[in-house]
């Protein structure tokens, strides 16, 4: 087996050129898909029987849920990856992951928030999958204040790394014992499932939604790993051709 | 090969530092009693309230107690550089990092258990739930021991890692507060406890089995850089 | 599939729902915006930096030439 394509992979100058090349596109695809799947949701797809309008913000909610917990794993593999075979891009794709990670967690959780008020009659309900979901939050935010703790850079990505890989383990044993928690102290009137079978004129833009989310997760994620790139590589001789390029052309144009 | 004399060795001699400098062992016991005083004052004395969220209250006090001395826990051998000459050797320290725990458990989550019931009688625990919440003491501080050793490695080099530690250590907790401080609501409830003091046990195992190899590796890394 | 609402003003009222729903869709559009600019502003500033160190290099370089 040949595994020059991982080595390549690796490579923050492979990353960085491939990228620019197919970014554009990759952005474009996201916009269309966001925008198209928000207006289909809240303009075109048939409102809740029980829930009414308000059901509408599952087109924000469940996709930034699924993100943020594919994030975690995404940032623990990342670490993994760099623990395992020393990296340098794994490891930078790991620190920009945490942070974006953090954000949608919030996103999942604000949303959530704001349709429980409709929904539930209160802004914060112990529902397990939400509980879920604010220690979830809790992780991102150790690995965070983790990663900026030491002076050393390498240290700081290691150590998160193994954190990382500590709370992965420990992600299924969570949501299993908050779920045995919940129906523990489960009033009987918050129980709230999703239909099973979701109609399918909802259901589409749901995915569409869902799609939308993990091309943005990637845009996301690869134009601050390109900065990171560039901050840490910038003392080498391809990035200085690129600046010096780039600052030609804009001088050129100027002229 | 691991050779297990390394758990007695450093369990005996972590017990023999402990000894010169009792008062380290008091404090996270007494700041339980304490803590755990200032509820009934904060709330309510009303005993039938009380006892429904005594275990509850028990157990964030037991957290905290262990969080408050697991900065110590690598601290002096991070200092005096003993941790350092430690990890000169190739292999895993699993064994003495077990060891060291284990006196950290027998030096805070034992004597918290044994106090607990002390702070069962302050916070109106029925008497059924005594021997269901010690058992779930002593099984799940021996979690929480090596969870916070785990993020004692971590932060073992960082000027002021105490509050970090308990922010990375917290949401891993979560687990074995829920099952903790279930195994005594479920013993006052008539239900039977010893489901939740399981599935504790099962946490032990796990934790005694990864917790020392994610700690050595831990280590090495925070120490030797 | 039909446009659900009468008018505008029915969309943004959305049965009494509206205030709860936009509130969502715009601190989601806001703060995913965010995710956006944020990199990408760091990454111009990153840019000029170095392209300040490229061109200080040059002109150190430059000034030695003449110098010989």
């Amino acid at each position: 087996m040949n595994w020059n394509w991982f080595y390549r992979m690796g490579s923050p100058r492979w990353f960085y050129e491939s990228t620019s090349r197919w970014l554009p596109w990759l952005a474009a695809l996201t916009f269309v898909l966001l925008a198209g799947g928000l207006v289909w949701g809240l303009a075109f797809a048939p409102q809740d029987a029980k829930q009414g309008n308000s059901f509408r913000i599952i087109y924000l909610h469940v996709p930034a849920s699924f993100l943020a917990l594919a994030g975690y794993f995404l940032m623990a593999t990342a670490g993994a990856i760099g623990l395992i075979w020393k990296m340098k891009l794994s490891y930078m794709v790991m620190k920009c992951a945490a942070p974006l990670g953090a954000v949608l967690t919030f996103l999942a959780l604000f949303t959530g928030a704001v349709w429980g008020k409709p929904t539930w009659g209160s802004y914060w309900v112990w529902d397990a999958r939400v509980t879920s979901m604010l220690i979830l939050l809790f992780l991102y935010l150790g690995v965070l204040a983790l990663q900026y703790a030491f002076d050393s850079k390498d240290v700081g990505n290691k150590a998160s790394a193994i954190l990382a890989l500590v709370g992965t383990v420990n992600i299924p044993i969570i949501y299993k014992s908050v779920d045995w928690w919940f129906t523990l102290h489960q009033p009987a009137t918050i129980r709230f499932t999703e239909a099973p079978s979701m109609h399918p004129d909802m259901f589409q833009p749901l995915l569409v939604m869902i799609l939308g989310f993990y091309c943005f997760y990637a845009v996301a994620l690869i134009l601050s790993v390109r900065v990171e790139i560039l901050a840490r590589e910038r003392k080498t001789s391809w990035v200085r051709e690129r600046v010096k390029q780039a600052t030609q052309n804009t001088l050129g144009a100027g002229l | 090969m691991i050779s297990n004399t390394g758990f007695w060795a450093f369990l005996r001699r972590d017990l023999l530092l402990i000894n010169r400098r009792r008062g380290e062992v008091a404090s996270p016991l007494i700041f339980f009693i304490m803590a755990a005083t200032f509820v009934p004052l904060a709330t309510t004395p009303d005993a039938e309230l009380l006892k429904d969220i005594a275990p509850g209250i028990i157990w964030v006090m037991a957290l905290l107690a262990t969080l408050l001395s697991a900065e110590s826990l690598f601290a002096s051998d991070y200092q005096d550089g003993s941790l350092e000459q430690l990890l000169i050797s190739p292999q895993l320290i699993v064994m003495p990092v077990l060891g060291k725990v284990t006196a950290h458990w027998l030096t805070t989550g034992l004597p918290l258990t044994l106090v607990s019931p002390l702070l069962g009688l302050l916070l109106s625990l029925p008497t059924d739930g005594y021997l269901p919440m010690m058992a779930g003491l002593a099984v799940g501080t021996g979690c929480l021991s090596l969870l916070a050793a785990l993020g004692a490695a971590l932060t073992v080099s960082l000027p002021k890692g105490g509050l970090l530690l308990t922010l990375i250590v917290m949401p891993l907790y979560m687990p074995v507060i829920i099952f903790g401080s279930a195994t005594a609501q479920y013993s006052i409830q008539g239900l039977a406890w010893t489901g939740p003091l399981a599935i504790l046990g099962a946490m032990l195992a796990l934790a005694i089995a990864l917790c020392p190899l994610a700690i050595s590796s831990v280590l090495r890394l925070t120490t030797i850089n | 599939m039909n446009f659900q609402f009468d008018n505008v003003s029915h969309m943004l009222n959305m049965d009494g729902h509206g205030a709860y729903v936009w509130t969502a869709v715009v601190v989601t559009v806001l703060l995913m915006t965010w995710l956006i600019i944020n990199p990408l502003l760091q990454g111009r500033n990153v840019f000029k930096e170095i392209a300040r160190e490229v061109s200080r290099e040059q002109l150190r370089q430059d000034a030695v030439k003449e110098g010989t």
